[in-house]
């Protein structure tokens, strides 16, 4: 019934271009870079990490997250393993005659499995020691072994791909493959098993130009081929299982296979994408490319959400996910260079604790009050919190709680600021004073042009704006030549600039920092005019082109 | 109509006659004009020679009150026109007269403009109408502005109400049957100024004495008793002469005392004589004493005591007078202070009052409350502020919706009754100030019959007094008894500063009649003071244009607001007007609201700032909605239309989602056309600079498939078609339009395009089907000629103002005249004057009819054949009433009470008066849709009926 008293409500502008979107934040909060050059310098082929199973490996929730602390890099004729919460390298595998390709960790955590140049497979044992110990060799390819990947399903099913054209299937205890898939025609240089239920499909992309899909299952060949353009050096199958990611050349495809068709072609990237990865629980997609960027694509319409720019060449990349939820952890890039960049975002308690030491450093450098008054404010945060914990242990014997607020009751007013005070109470000039004063903490444009507008809505203006004294009338007039140049501001601007003239023009000769201030104002004003008077120019010469055209 | 098909407002070409081609004045630059225009011509030679005299009786003779005349004219047209008719008119403008409560606090009677209403205090329902024929037609043409002064209960019998005109009508209605509205009695008045009733005894005998102010010459007039039968008589007993001009008059204590009013001075009469053996010796002693101020309203409060002689006297009156700036004075246990008995009608001069002051303006009503402890006093700042007598304490309720024009406390003192400016009255209860009912009438702007009581004083500001331009309304597609109206925050405060200002949008249901909801849907400042420093009203937005989409779920809208022109003063550079000043600073904002599914909530979806423009913002000159899809479309005066379309709002190329995870829409412009410029530009004198007027107009065709676009300067416009797929040009038609474009409507293959004409043109066929020429009026008149067509029924209703050459404005009695055509026959289907202005007319969705809002705040239906207006019934016209069976019951239980069990009968009562809900209001529609779901053979299985009637019928439990 009776209406509420609200404050002046902001002036909407019209929305521009947003600079920094929610996405671009988020990427962004992937700070704290550690780089970790590797031993002389080899290029960062390969990173991974061990996907989350559905399946329960471990009774006990501390050894699930152990287990999952792991993740391998591979370089040269190395591979490090990394500890994801420590971000620190706990072992380095070096057990290999020559580069060693796609160090790949199981996802149990206990062993890892890597191929090399010269066609040889191994599975070392991760735990235990600083030395590690060859579990399995595999010497049946003759030529280097570029994929060896873990099954997701079976623990002791793995796939390797190789440049002697083949694709095969390996059981952990045999020393024969189970499966050769042949149908290739050039290397084959990149391949994964398809996640969930269709781990018995396996997606692999060679330098034939194709993409092709084996079944486990069925005898023969492959039962999907997409041919590209240019050689494929990545394949991401999506968590949905029916969509796949194929890098080739430096264009991205989007495939379908159950209508066994391309859906889109991404073309963001300058040179030859190298490495896909999976993030923020499948939901985003990030490449990283020679060009050296990294992209961050939303997987509904593929539009780039984010990104960022290394400054070397990226040859792998993986968005290393832990925890329970299995948020986005690290973003790790490597790099021709040799560098392996590690970018974390804090999450949770992290978080929480990073943001109050950086607000305690800010408010140290401020001065003592400052700090006082933060240690006041947790100090109260703090009694709530133990009077909250209080009146729950008191509610668990009460059969009813009533309210304080009646029900249906308003909520706490909202409080007014003081410019909005004065302003309803029609105490103008105050309310202006107070809404341009540039130096005070409070300030934002956008308020005191709400409040212009307000006042020329309330045909109340020129009230606001008379029977001022120097001192009050400069810091107006400062206002209107900073803001006189934005579109947005202009029309507040002018009528305050026509007032403002009309009122005080005839005090300049009395005073000089007013004249300055009004020297300023011309300035800025004829700047302007040149700038719109080349606008027409321009324009002019436009319409002319055009005319001939139409 | 006569022979030539003329009514009030339209005159019948003779067109298309056997004239040339040329004077068809048809201009087409691609298909040329076929020259046979037969048909047509045949067609209104027929017409021509049928005789309709009854009809023309019936417009101009105007024998009976138009209010109540809804039968249709006899005569050769009776078949024809018979299938259209006009509904009652329901709602209307609530009288800055006080709501009366019956005895039993059940039911608040409410004065209006052109009725009286019952409405039960429980449940805000309307219980029972009772239509007046205030305005009379003395002779076809001269109005005489006639207006009900005053209505009071009777004091003898709770039961009748005398309600006064101020010419001099007097009706003694029974509210509870609603009998007596028929004839009034008559009293010779020049003009009635207000009238109090109190009970006397006269002979032994008590009954109503009613005391009439009545105006002599400008600045004088008398008091004059009448009893009923001195009313038959018209004899009624002079009291008192006085010169003055008056105002007010109030009587209590059973007649002992009146108090009439008259700008600074205030008159008390005593009675004289104890005992009255008839009328004639009724006889009072005067005495006057002047007020510092104007008054605006007042209040008695008095008690009594018993005399040495038996019966009672007066012991002691207290008066509160509410002033015109906003002072209230009190003047104490006053009989003492006047003169004594010996002087004689005497002046008593001033008499020192205590002095209230906290209204900034006119204090509107002024209240004692039962005790006597506080005053209530309430006006324009929209504050019920509640004074503690003794101390001067405020209490404030703050921020109603408008501001307050009379208060009255209910008989036991628990409720106060507030009429408020936008035409709505509340109960609040004074434990908890909160509503327990609430009516809200149409708050549209209405031609007012009295000067506000703010017009007292002299402003810096003069209110608007006449109508400018219709009412903006709409009706909801997706919910037929909804209409949308743009109103104001309160008639005087949208009629203050010169001009209106709308910026809110009333939701009323027309089948419940009462308004739902009020948006703001520009900006408003509802909790401030509304003035500006210099006391000039505030002008908020004025909404121009609205329109639902095809499926109800989006509504557009446009408003205005430019800076008022005392404010350029500093502006002006060069050789700018200050109205140019203004003009450049106009903000013009088209607004999508997405429509709530349940509770009516608008929601602002995209605001557009600059929708048409050119070097500055330009105005919109209509707006469209797309007939089978999501669009509307825009011209404005730059030239240009505009499509505008929903789509998905993206952020970051994704697709943003609201709090449940709905996708999110915005609306955007998805084509722009612009009209070709006038043909004619090469003619040097014709060019159209910056300043000409242009007007234009644009709508769907019913498939959606076209768009019609008129625009151009006056006389020169062009109709083009434009394909609403591609945006391209298929066809420009010119030459249809006489001045200024008014409407365009498409109906099948027909355009109705009003200017000074009216022509109805077949766009395949290319020949002018009709063509009535409306009759020279003033330049306001045609502002709200207006034009809305229906396609269920194909017919098209034309609203005009009625031409008055007295009253070149649209104030205070001018009419209107209604005309239904249909677009397959020539000939008017229905004819009708109304007394009042109609300010908006709009096709009812899902029906053949047409709803009205004239100026008198009224809603009529206008249905064809057998259809049921969309429109409430009283309850009591329902027969659902409970007043009758209640009342009889509770004369049962009185005569129990008598009887024995007093408790258990006062138990009964509280019972009955618990669940005593007024059984189900039932639509006749709804239970037709029950009925006539399906045909017979067809039909549900008849227990299902049964319960679906049940359902209807039986009341919803309360909530607990």
């Amino acid at each position: 019934m009776a209406a509420e008293v609200l404050p002046l409500a902001q002036l909407k502008l019209p929305s521009g271009p947003s600079p920094v979107t929610s996405e671009q934040r988020y990427w962004r909060s992937f700070k704290n870079q550690k780089s970790h050059t590797s031993t002389a310098s080899w290029p960062i082929s390969h990173i991974s990490f061990p996907a989350a199973t559905g399946a329960t490996l471990s009774n006990s929730l501390v050894a699930a997250t152990k287990l999952n602390d792991l993740f391998a890099v591979t370089s040269g004729p190395r591979v490090d393993i990394f500890s994801i919460r420590k971000r620190e390298l706990l072992k380095t595998i070096g057990r290999f005659d020559g580069e060693a390709h796609c160090g790949e960790i199981r996802a149990d955590g206990r062993v890892l499995v890597a191929g090399e140049d010269s066609g040889r497979m191994q599975v070392f044992d991760v735990g235990g020691g600083t030395r590690a110990v060859i579990l399995k060799t595999w010497h049946i390819h003759k030529q280097p072994v570029w994929v060896t990947k873990w099954s997701p399903t079976e623990l002791t099913t793995l796939m390797s791909a190789s440049d002697d054209k083949t694709v095969r299937l390996w059981d952990l205890p045999s020393n024969n493959p189970s499966r050769v898939f042949t149908g290739h025609s050039d290397y084959v240089r990149c391949g994964a098993f398809m996640p969930g239920l269709n781990s018995n499909l396996l997606v692999s992309g060679s330098y034939d130009e194709t993409v092709r899909v084996w079944d486990a299952r069925a005898p023969g060949g492959a039962v999907m081929t997409f041919k590209h353009a240019d050689p494929v050096e990545e394949v991401l199958p999506l968590a949905s299982g029916t969509t796949l990611l194929a890098a080739a050349g430096s264009a991205i495809s989007v495939l379908d296979l159950v209508a066994a068709k391309p859906l889109r072609l991404i073309t963001n990237h300058q040179k030859t994408v190298t490495s896909l990865s999976l993030a923020s629980n499948g939901r985003r997609v990030v490449s990283g490319s020679l060009d050296g960027h990294v992209k961050v694509f939303e997987t509904a319409d593929w539009n780039v959400v984010a990104a960022s720019k290394y400054p070397s060449p990226i040859l792998s990349l993986s968005v290393v996910a832990a925890g329970a939820a299995q948020e986005d952890r690290h973003l790790a890039v490597g790099m021709q260079s040799g560098v392996l960049s590690l970018r974390t975002r804090l999450a949770g308690a992290a978080a929480e604790k990073a943001r109050d030491r950086a607000a305690v450093e800010a408010a140290r450098d401020v001065g003592t009050e400052t700090l006082e008054k933060l240690d006041a404010q947790k100090a109260k945060r703090k009694r709530a919190a133990v009077t909250n914990k209080a009146m729950d242990l008191l509610g668990e014997g009460v059969d009813v709680i009533i309210p304080t607020d009646a029900p249906g009751g308003r909520s706490r007013r909202v409080k007014l600021r003081p410019w909005q005070r004065n302003f309803r109470q029609g105490r103008y000039t105050a309310a202006l004073d107070d809404v341009v004063d540039m130096s005070s903490p409070e300030y934002q444009p956008v308020t005191a042009l709400t409040l212009l507008v307000a006042l020329r809505h309330r045909s109340a203006l020129r009230e606001a704006l008379e029977g001022r004294d120097e001192n009050t009338v400069l810091p107006l007039l400062r206002w209107t030549s900073k803001y006189i140049a934005d579109p947005r501001y202009l029309s507040v601007c002018v009528d305050m600039g026509f007032h403002l003239l009309d009122l005080y023009s005839e005090h300049v000769g009395g005073s000089a920092e007013l004249a300055v201030q009004f020297q300023q104002l011309l300035g800025k004003v004829s700047k302007e005019v040149e700038k719109a008077q080349m606008a027409i120019q321009t324009n002019g010469m436009v319409e002319s082109l055009m005319f001939g055209v139409v | 109509m006569d022979v030539n098909g003329d009514t009030a407002s339209l005159k019948r070409k003779r067109e298309p006659k056997d004239d040339t081609p040329s004077s068809l004045k048809k201009h087409r630059r691609r298909s040329k004009l076929p020259e046979d225009s037969g048909a047509g011509e045949s067609a209104s030679a027929q017409d021509d020679q049928q005789p309709s005299n009854s009809a023309l009786q019936q417009i101009n003779g105007g024998l009976e009150p138009p209010d109540a005349s809804s039968q249709p004219p006899d005569g050769a047209a009776r078949e024809r026109l018979a299938s259209w008719k006009v509904s009652k008119p329901m709602g209307g403008r609530m009288l800055d007269i006080d709501p009366i409560f019956s005895s039993d606090e059940r039911y608040l009677i409410v004065t209006y403009n052109t009725s009286i209403q019952v409405y039960s205090t429980e449940d805000s329902l309307l219980v029972r109408r009772i239509a007046l024929p205030v305005t009379r037609t003395d002779d076809a043409t001269e109005l005489v502005a006639t207006h009900i002064v005053s209505a009071v209960l009777s004091k003898c019998d709770t039961d009748y109400l005398w309600v006064a005109c101020s010419d001099g009508r007097i009706w003694h209605i029974n509210w509870t049957s609603g009998a007596g509205a028929g004839n009034p009695f008559r009293i010779e008045a020049k003009k009635v100024l207000d009238v109090a009733v109190d009970v006397m005894e006269i002979g032994g005998q008590s009954d109503d004495v009613l005391l009439v102010l009545k105006r002599l010459t400008k600045s004088s007039a008398q008091i004059v008793a009448y009893n009923v039968k001195a009313l038959s008589t018209k004899s009624g007993k002079l009291l008192h002469t006085y010169d003055e001009s008056p105002q007010l008059l109030r009587s209590a204590a059973e007649g002992r005392l009146i108090v009439a009013a008259a700008k600074e001075t205030v008159h008390i009469g005593l009675l004289k004589v104890r005992k009255l053996s008839s009328l004639d010796d009724l006889a009072y002693r005067f005495h006057c004493f002047n007020v510092p101020d104007l008054v605006t309203s007042l209040d008695i409060r008095h008690t009594l005591r018993a005399a040495k002689k038996g019966g009672f006297d007066l012991q002691s009156v207290d008066l509160a007078v509410g002033c015109a700036r906003g002072a209230i004075y009190v003047y104490h246990d006053l009989l003492p202070k006047l003169p004594g008995e010996a002087c004689g009608p005497s002046r008593a001069g001033l008499i020192q009052p205590k002095k209230y002051h906290w209204h900034r303006r006119a204090a509107h009503a002024v209240k004692w409350s039962q005790d006597g402890n506080y005053l209530i006093s309430g006006g324009c700042e929209t504050v019920l502020v509640l004074w503690q007598v003794e101390t001067g304490r405020l209490d404030f309720l703050p921020h109603l919706s408008a501001a307050i024009e009379n208060i009255v406390v209910s008989p036991r003192g628990a409720s106060y009754a507030v009429h408020l400016d936008d035409n709505s009255t509340m109960i609040l209860s004074t434990a908890e100030m909160r509503p327990t009912m609430y009516v809200s009438g149409i708050q549209s702007l209405v031609l007012g019959d009295r000067p506000s009581k703010e017009s007292l004083v002299r402003r810096v500001w003069r209110p608007v007094e006449e109508i400018v331009a219709p009412l903006v309304a709409a009706a909801n597609p997706r919910n037929p008894s909804q209409m949308v109206l743009c109103v104001g925050n309160g008639q005087q405060a949208s009629l203050g500063g010169g001009s209106t200002s709308t910026p809110f949008l009333q939701v009323f249901d027309v089948a419940s009649f009462h308004g739902i909801t009020k948006h703001a849907i520009a900006r408003t400042n509802p909790t401030d003071a509304n003035v500006t420093s210099d006391g000039v009203p505030i002008v908020e937005p004025t909404v121009t244009k609205l329109s639902f989409s095809q499926d109800g779920k989006w509504l557009a809208s446009v408003d205005e607001w430019q800076p008022p022109e005392r404010d350029a003063d500093a502006l002006l550079t060069g050789s700018k007007t200050s109205a140019e000043v203004c003009r450049e600073r106009r903000e013009i904002y088209l607004k999508f609201w997405e429509v709530g599914a349940e509770d009516q909530s608008f929601q602002l979806v995209t605001r557009v700032n600059d929708a048409h423009h050119t070097g500055r913002t330009e105005t919109i000159l209509d707006l469209a909605s797309d007939p089978t899809s999501s669009r509307f479309a825009t011209i404005g005066n730059d030239g240009m239309v505009r499509f505008w379309s929903p789509r998905l709002r993206k952020r970051d190329g994704l697709a943003a989602t609201g709090p449940d995870g709905q996708p999110l829409r915005s609306w955007t412009c998805s084509r722009t056309v612009s009209l070709p410029t006038h043909e004619q530009q090469d003619d040097p004198v014709d060019i159209p600079t910056e300043n000409t007027a242009r007007s234009g107009a644009i709508t769907f065709s019913e498939d959606g498939s076209v768009l019609f676009a008129a625009f151009g300067p006056p006389s020169a416009a062009d109709v083009v078609a434009i394909d609403t797929e591609t945006g391209t040009i298929r066809d420009v038609v010119s030459g249809m339009f006489k001045g200024e474009i008014r409407a365009i409507r498409s109906l099948s293959s027909s355009l109705v395009m009003l200017s000074e004409d009216l022509v109805v043109y077949d766009i395949v066929s290319d020949e002018v089907l009709y063509n009535y020429s409306l009759k020279e009026t003033s330049e306001d008149a045609k502002h709200l000629t207006q034009l809305a067509v229906n396609y269920e029924s194909r017919s098209v209703a034309l609203v005009a103002p009625v031409p008055n050459l007295n009253q070149g404005k649209m104030k205070r009695g001018a009419r209107s005249e209604l005309v239904v055509l249909n677009i397959e026959e020539d000939e008017p289907q229905l004819v009708q004057t109304f007394s009042h202005l109609i300010t908006s007319v709009c096709a009812a969705p899902l029906s053949s009819g047409f709803i009205v809002v004239d100026s008198a705040a009224q809603i009529l239906s206008i249905t064809e054949g057998a259809e049921q207006a969309p429109l409430l019934q009283p309850l009591a016209d329902l027969g659902v009433d409970g007043s009758d069976a209640s009342g009889r019951e509770a004369l049962l239980l009185e005569g129990d009470a008598s009887d024995e069990e007093m408790e258990d009968a006062d138990q009964d009562v509280e019972m009955e008066h618990d669940d005593d809900t007024h059984a189900a209001v039932v639509a006749p529609q709804r239970l037709a849709e029950v009925f006539s779901a399906a045909p017979a053979f067809a039909m549900p299985p008849i227990e299902d009926i049964f319960y679906q009637v049940a359902g209807l019928f039986s009341t919803k439990p309360a909530k607990a």
